[in-house]
């Protein structure tokens, strides 16, 4: 994978040379360590509560997603509007 | 660049007034911080030593950007700091008074103990060693148990505790200060290591599971490159990649799944290796964490003219960074200054009632950026791409400058009709605000997420919980990458020195703990205070690490001089 450098003689990796399983191992890695918490009886991804506002939020997402592409050009104001109307009030 | 391109501000020339030192003598001097040349430039006068002058950044625009200010945009910080430990007894001021005195801004969020001055590497540029000392310093069990208790008993508590050296593996009771530690209530447990408990061959992987076991969370490995002719240059030790791949294995073999590779840098040595730290981070992401690179810091006495060859800033390491990974990681977008979060962590902490953490460090202190790889594209892109973190920081500096206020005065609206009768009321209603407020920042939140996925999962969890667990699985999918720049005698700033969040804390013979800020300790206090507290060196310990052998050949000589700078071929 490594080059050798004609001038340093050294090994220069290059960062295009991403193997094809980083994305899966970066992933695989995540889902560990919520296993790994999972198994603490107190953790927060055991929670009921957690879980169900983490799924709506991820459906949300992916709604707000297509709405934003719809939005074209206007999304920057109506983002705007938005963080305006979050913060009323307050 | 960011939000500054085009403004009057990125076109003004920019200047300030601040405090340094003499790098001679120490004293407290005038400073002006300057434009010139595209870059940043410090000089300072001293009436007995004469003139100094240092380059603070290569970039004025990075830098700028780092210190542009609007009304509700900002990355100097106020601190919420915890109430002084010490009088101030010397008049002259900061950086005279550390214990902490009353001028300290910041909290600490980062509180190191220097286990032992020990260590089976001799490099040239380390603060601490005892071939240089000639005593050994090594707090015992008991003062390592009043340092972490007097820093968890402060109000605002810091969550992570960091031992470093010497290399303080070498501790046969490293595993029983781990587990102190966590008893202390640490949240994160991290040792500092060039990895020899970990990469000895016989036993070290026995000894890796104990220290886990125990409770380490995380390594800072000490890596400054992958080729072995780097780590001639640096430590004067031939074959030490082998040594630095035993560490990742044992600690993979021992599920140990954190690890930081801290990379030092210095000029036409390790620079060159940036890319292939970050690439070879990326291939061992289930283990790897984030790299820390740190600019060498300079000492003794140096030329104007080697100052000028010798210093590499953050933003050098930045440029350095965007070059080696093709423009992957930009200087034009996608680092922030460690301050950039303190409103996030004020408003996690507040509605989630977890310990608040304080990064309400200097702007020059540090910089960071999280890289993650798109599971659609399989690209490695910045963070960045997935939202859009200056709308997001806006909206969090505007959210906390209206809500703070409920943290300090809850809702008492029963309270104040009914009297104690009231509380338990008050109690349902507040919580029912904290809900509705939860509600707004998550919703804001949200809009400004560009790409759905599990990365975004984990982050949604860190802004409902502030949990440990929703933190370090996030931590897990990413990889972090911060630049991190100490302070030396010749680029002092005494703004940033009280704004320190990574304290040292000291046992001292009179039974006092004193917490002082990392870069007045290494540039004014160490030698004092270890005068203060050394303990005479033995022939046994003197003979425990004869770095003269085995690994490290004679022949061998260090391109890093004492001074922090490159040998020169007619110094060798």
């Amino acid at each position: 994978m490594a080059e050798i450098d004609p001038d340093t003689n050294l090994k220069i990796r290059k960062l295009t040379e991403l193997k094809p399983t980083a994305a899966e191992e970066y992933q695989e890695s995540m889902v560990n360590r919520v296993d790994y918490f999972s198994k603490q009886r107190d953790s927060t991804f055991n929670s009921f509560v957690e879980n169900t506002i983490v799924n709506s939020l991820k459906i949300l997402l992916d709604l707000k997603v297509k709405v934003d592409e719809m939005l074209g050009d206007n999304k920057e104001k109506v983002h705007d509007m938005i963080d305006k109307l979050l913060l009323l009030g307050l | 660049m960011y939000h500054i391109d085009g403004t009057d501000y990125l076109n003004t020339p920019y200047y300030k007034k601040t405090g340094s030192v003499c790098p001679d003598c120490l004293q407290v001097i005038t400073a002006e911080i300057y434009e010139e040349n595209d870059q940043i430039w410090m000089r300072k006068t001293c009436p007995d030593h004469g003139d100094f002058k240092d380059i603070l950044s290569s970039s004025a625009k990075y830098y700028k950007w780092t210190h542009y200010k609007t009304d509700d945009w900002s990355f100097e910080k106020d601190g919420e700091a915890n109430p002084p430990d010490c009088e101030v007894t010397d008049e002259r001021g900061c950086p005279y008074n550390c214990g902490l005195c009353p001028e300290h801004l910041s909290t600490c969020s980062l509180a190191l103990i220097d286990l032992t001055n020990r260590c089976n590497f001799n490099c040239n540029f380390c603060y601490a060693n005892i071939m240089k000392s000639g005593f050994l310093i090594e707090p015992s069990l008991e003062e390592i148990d009043r340092i972490m208790e007097f820093f968890r008993s402060k109000p605002i508590p810091p969550p992570a505790i960091m031992f470093t050296g010497g290399e303080p593996t070498v501790r046969k009771d490293f595993p029983e200060i781990c587990a102190l530690a966590k008893k202390h209530g640490f949240k994160e447990i991290i040792v500092a290591t060039n990895g020899y408990g970990f990469q000895r061959k016989n036993g070290g992987l026995e000894w890796t599971k104990k220290v886990y076991e125990a409770g380490l969370d995380t390594l800072y490995l000490q890596f400054d490159g992958i080729n072995d002719v780097t780590y001639e240059k640096t430590r004067g030790i031939k074959n030490l990649m082998a040594y630095k791949e035993r560490v990742i294995e044992n600690c993979r073999k021992a599920e140990l799944t954190s690890i930081v590779l801290v990379a030092t840098i210095a000029r036409g040595i390790t620079d060159i290796e940036i890319g292939n730290i970050i690439q070879y981070s990326i291939d061992n992401i289930d283990v790897v964490r984030g790299i820390t690179f740190q600019p060498v810091s300079l000492c003794g006495r140096i030329t104007a003219e080697d100052m000028q060859d010798l210093r590499i800033t953050n933003a050098d390491v930045i440029k350095e960074i965007d070059k080696q990974t093709g423009g992957k990681i930009s200087i034009e977008s996608a680092w922030y200054p460690l301050s950039t979060i303190v409103e996030w962590g004020r408003i996690i902490s507040f509605l989630a009632d977890v310990e608040p953490v304080e990064f309400t460090c200097h702007p020059d202190c540090g910089f960071s950026t999280y890289l993650v790889i798109d599971p659609e594209t399989k690209e490695m892109v910045s963070i960045m791409d997935y939202f859009d973190p200056l709308k997001i920081t806006t909206f969090a500096n505007k959210f906390w400058e209206k809500i703070k206020k409920k943290e300090k005065e809850p809702i008492k609206f029963f309270s104040s009709l009914l009297g104690d009768l009231g509380e338990t009321l008050d109690k349902g209603l507040n919580w029912v605000d904290k809900q509705q407020l939860k509600a707004r920042f998550l919703l804001a939140m949200l809009q400004h997420t560009k790409k759905p996925g599990k990365l975004m999962e984990m982050f949604s969890r860190i802004l409902i919980d502030g949990k440990w667990d929703s933190i370090s699985a996030f931590t897990h999918g990413t990889l972090l990458i911060s630049s991190m720049h100490f302070q030396d005698a010749y680029n002092f700033d005494i703004e940033r020195a009280k704004r320190c969040i990574v304290h040292f804390g000291v046992a001292m013979p009179d039974g006092d703990i004193k917490e002082i800020s990392f870069c007045t300790m290494n540039t004014f206090h160490r030698q004092d205070i270890e005068k203060q507290v050394a303990k005479k060196l033995t022939e046994k310990v003197k003979n425990e690490f004869n770095t003269t052998v085995g690994l490290r050949v004679d022949e061998i000589d260090q391109e890093i001089a004492h001074n922090g700078g490159t040998i020169k071929e007619d110094q060798f």
